[in-house]
């Protein structure tokens, strides 16, 4: 064991330097702050006038019903998105992992809306949610009257807000969790599979008892990302609906930046972001204890 | 025969799948009271198609310094973050010893930090450190605060971690030895990493919203996305100038990604995941 | 607004002094400002929209600009103009221009109705406006447009207080800031449960899809403002009509209220920046190419000189509710959020919400926040 030479302490310490100076910068160092001013009821123009506050921020957010509806409303997203786009990611990997050339061309189709923005995305559906008027409608609606449904205002009716842009989420993102089943698919190994088919397990016991199980790791990871992605909802809800109609898009992200920019509350505001990045890293712990249990 | 048949599903099931997409793509040539007309046959007129509509949106969202700006701010991002992120990600890989190896704990920690958390305070301290206003210094807002990120460092260590420790043996000694092991032999012999993390990340800030809404005060500072947004919401709204933008912003990542694709190895990547 | 600034340093040469303009992007534009005050980015002159001048008094972000008018040339402004400037008597803010809001219709569209328009300077009462929609709606026409597809706030707060107002209702007690009650009042309610008729009967379009259905034909009537006069007129020429906009029983009230100017704390050249400040209101200089443009409400008296043609419709309508009926959106340093939570609540009640239920929860939501930061004021 080579005992660490000075030189090497500083060439590690060099190495290290831009990173950490750029990470303590500008993300540890506006942390700490915004965990100061969450304490506070600072005016986001008049920093210096500050007065503590306690935890007064955090109990009124708390009873905070907008703050309240946003974070319900980003809940009912995650569960809307995070099921559905994982398991149809897995089905679709199960289908397209095969050999021939045109399965492959159509990953590659998959994975084409998580390539393209979310900014363009959201405005894109905004013009396919378009209700009719008359003989003008957005593709959605179109479709619904060919197919004999009725038209809906799909962004304007606060029952069909949210679910219109899970739809339009899960849509987005079901190519990247399918990637990540691909490739767990791929590591499976051939032996357990043909034992399983000399068995005589038919394709849906083979799923159900050999690779779901050998699955497990993609699976967790897949599950616990998205659900940490979501619950980061902003975009879609401020371009689409503007946290309308009736607040029923409004997201929790949404509600910090309307806090500061608007109400210029930059206490509330900080102890709003300080009470999401508990939410997250609860989530990222979950994660990690699932992954745990499943290397053990 | 059943190739032929296989043919036809995937066919039909891409098709079905990027209709959105195809529809972005036709309706954007079309003049503005033909958009929103309902009915299928509508899909596949071939007339009155024109680049009005392309014309209008490079004027009116001034896209031309949008995509220069994305273009910049990738790029700064890019750069720095290749070499920062492998040095740092290298020292923990093999510098270490008990001071680096709490910090990287740290890191790790680090990686949970969701942007959207970070802006209020983020726009303050950028404020503080008189990166705001003009052009350079927006574009320095923009890049320094996530040229380094957690996740960066955590996967390319996976990968140097990975190397062959012979590369190295005599690694170690002082600090011009260690930059050139790590410049000609770790860089090159973590390739495919380096270009996942690139891929990955032009596409990540490309789609940037949040940041470039609060940092880029001024028109000429804005990215494509905001460029974007702002024709979405300022009347007039002509959806096909929209259409023509979103087409417009949308072009060069399918372009990186045609080009990418074969770097970014799906197993690769679920692998640095666990 | 461009050539203006030209003109500017082509007039200023020889000073060392000249104007660069910076455009902030329209869409929510207070949050634009506040945020570029957060990045202490914000330029020497700013323009403001008329009601936010409260707000970023408050903020420290303006300086008093009386000093560099003489008394004489206050007075030429219009009294609706300065106070929209004005926080404690204090004169932060001085526009070119005022804005109008009008009831276009096409003539001959509502003589094919059957429908009679009121005399000059009339409005209806909303009864009387219903009915007319209704007459309109039974003979095949879409009656009116409303522009329900704004995304912006400001539109909503602007275009509609009027209607509350115009019932005698507020929107916010200026003196206590007290929104509980006074927002949501039994009042306001009924006014707006009123208002709502015009869409739960169709006659308006909840989302539209064309951002001008008057001026292509497709409605008889438009809730807008002096931005369209000048294309109105192209379009309709001697068939367009103005009138007030529809009022509920107690007094009628006018939309006013647009953008000014204030002089930044940060200005590093005040006596400079004020040289901009009184360019962009002067009348030849400023007021004369921005009112051409935009077919606005001259802000000083002097100006209408210059404007021949404000003596036809729907100009003289302009100035006549400008200088009778003008009342501003309220003064408060809490505007920016009771506009934003005012628009959404009228925004859902369009779609049939509950006008009682969801004027009290924007109260609550505004008066929260109101209470929250009372003590700073």
């Amino acid at each position: 064991m080579n005992p660490v030479s000075n030189s090497t302490r500083a060439a590690a310490w060099l190495f290290l330097a831009p990173a950490l100076a750029l990470l303590g910068v500008f993300t540890l160092w506006p942390m700490l702050r915004a965990l100061g001013w969450s304490f506070t009821a600072a005016d986001l123009l008049a920093l210096d006038s500050a007065r503590g506050v306690g935890g007064a921020n955090y109990s009124d957010l708390l009873t905070d019903p907008r703050f309240r509806r946003a974070f319900l409303n980003t809940a009912w997203f995650a569960v809307m998105v995070v099921p559905v786009q994982a398991a149809l990611a897995f089905f679709l990997a199960l289908w397209v992992n095969r050999p021939e050339r045109y399965w492959r061309w159509l990953r590659t189709v998959f994975f084409v809306p998580v390539v393209v923005s979310m900014p363009v995305l959201a405005v894109l559906w905004t013009m396919l949610y378009q209700p009719a008027r008359g003989d003008q409608m957005g593709l959605l609606n179109a479709l619904a009257t060919g197919l004999g449904l009725s038209a809906q205002d799909w962004l304007q009716n606060p029952r069909l807000a949210l679910p219109a842009i899970a739809f339009m989420s899960v849509w987005q993102g079901v190519g990247f969790q399918m990637m990540i089943f691909l490739a767990g698919l791929q590591n499976l190994s051939p032996e357990q599979l043909e034992a399983a088919k000399i068995d005589g397990a038919h394709a849906g016991q083979r799923l159900r008892h050999v690779i779901v199980p050998a699955m497990r790791p993609s699976i967790v990871f897949v599950l616990t990302a998205t659900l940490i992605l979501s619950f980061r909802l902003f975009v879609q809800p401020y371009l689409m609906t503007r946290g309308g109609p009736e607040d029923a898009t409004v997201s929790i992200i949404q509600v910090i930046y309307e806090m500061t920019f608007l109400g210029r509350e930059l206490g509330m505001a900080s102890a709003g972001a300080m009470l999401f990045l508990l939410l997250v890293a609860a989530l990222t712990l979950l994660q990690r204890f699932f992954a745990r249990e499943v290397r053990s | 025969m059943k190739r032929g048949l296989g043919w036809l599903v995937s066919a039909a099931v891409a098709i079905g799948f990027l209709l959105p997409l195809l529809w972005m793509l036709h309706a954007s040539f079309r003049p503005e009271h033909a958009i929103f007309e309902g009915g299928f046959g509508e899909l596949l007129t071939w007339q009155g198609l024109s680049l009005d509509n392309y014309a209008a949106a490079w004027r009116r969202a001034a896209l031309g310094i949008g995509l220069l700006n994305s273009f910049l701010q990738v790029a700064g991002i890019l750069a720095l973050g290749l070499l920062f992120n492998s040095m740092a990600a290298f020292a923990f890989a093999r510098l270490v010893f008990r001071g680096p190896r709490l910090l990287f704990g740290l890191v790790l920690v680090l990686i949970i930090l969701p942007v959207e958390v970070l802006v209020v305070p983020l726009l303050l301290t950028v404020r503080d450190l008189g990166l705001t206003g003009g052009h350079g210094r927006t574009l320095a807002a923009l890049i320094l605060p996530f040229a380094v990120k957690a996740f960066n460092i955590f996967f390319l260590r996976q990968h140097f971690l990975a190397l062959p420790r012979d590369l190295e043996e005599a690694a170690v000694v002082d600090g011009a030895r260690a930059f050139r092991i790590y410049w000609s032999v770790a860089l090159p012999a973590v390739k495919p990493a380096l270009a996942t993390v690139v891929v990955l990340d032009m596409l990540t800030h490309w789609s940037d919203f949040i940041w470039p809404l609060v940092v880029c005060t001024r028109e000429e500072t804005r990215t494509v996305q905001i460029a974007l947004a702002n024709l979405f919401t300022e009347p007039p709204i002509q959806w096909g100038h929209i259409l023509a933008c979103a087409v417009i912003i949308t072009l060069p990542v399918l372009l990186v990604f045609r080009l990418a694709q074969r770097h970014i190895v799906a197993s690769d990547l679920a692998a640095g995941i666990k | 607004m461009r050539e203006i600034a030209a003109a500017f340093n082509a007039a200023h040469a020889g000073h060392g002094v000249e104007v660069h303009l910076t455009f902030f992007p329209d869409h929510q534009y207070t949050e634009k400002v506040t945020i570029a005050a957060a990045a202490r980015d914000l330029p020497d002159v700013l323009a403001l929209d008329g009601p936010t001048v409260a707000q970023f008094v408050h903020a420290d972000l303006l300086r008093p600009i009386a000093g560099w008018f003489s008394a004489e040339e206050l007075a030429d402004f219009a009294p609706a103009i300065r106070a929209q400037g004005e926080v404690d008597g204090v004169l932060y803010a001085l526009g070119a221009f005022d804005s109008a809001m009008v009831l276009y219709y096409d003539r001959d569209l509502l003589a094919a109705a059957g429908v009679e328009p009121p005399g000059d300077y009339e409005g209806w009462t909303w009864d009387e406006f219903l009915a007319a929609c209704g007459q309109l709606k039974a003979t095949g026409f879409d009656p009116v447009a409303l522009h329900m597809d704004l995304t912006g706030d400001e539109w909503y707060t602007y275009a509609f207080s009027p209607v509350i107002w115009s019932a005698g209702g507020r929107l916010i007690d200026e003196e206590t800031h007290q929104v509980d009650g006074v927002l949501n009042s039994p009042l306001n309610a009924a006014t707006l449960r009123r208002w709502q008729e015009v869409f739960a009967r169709d006659y308006a379009d909840r989302a539209p899809v064309d951002p001008d259905p008057f001026g292509s034909g497709r409605t008889a009537m438009d809730w807008s403002g002096h931005w369209m006069a000048r294309a109105h007129l192209d379009k309709k020429g001697d068939r367009l009509g103005a009138m007030p906009l529809p009022a509920m029983n107690h007094a009628p009230a006018a939309a006013c209220g647009s953008w000014c100017w204030g002089l930044t704390q940060d200005a590093r050249d005040p006596d400079a920046a004020a040289l901009w400040l009184r360019w962009v209101v002067d009348p030849v200089q400023g007021i004369l190419p921005i009112v051409s443009a935009n077919g606005a409400v001259p802000a000083r008296a002097s100006a209408y000189a210059l404007f021949p043609d404000y003596d036809e419709t729907p100009f003289r309508l302009f100035r006549h509710l400008q200088e009778t009926a003008a009342r501003p959106r309220p003064r408060t340093p809490f505007y920016p959020t009771l506009t934003q939570h005012v628009a959404a609540a009228l925004r859902d009640i369009a779609r049939g919400a509950d006008p009682g239920e969801r004027l009290d929860r924007a109260a609550t939501q505004v008066q929260q926040l109101v209470n929250r930061q009372r003590g700073a004021l």
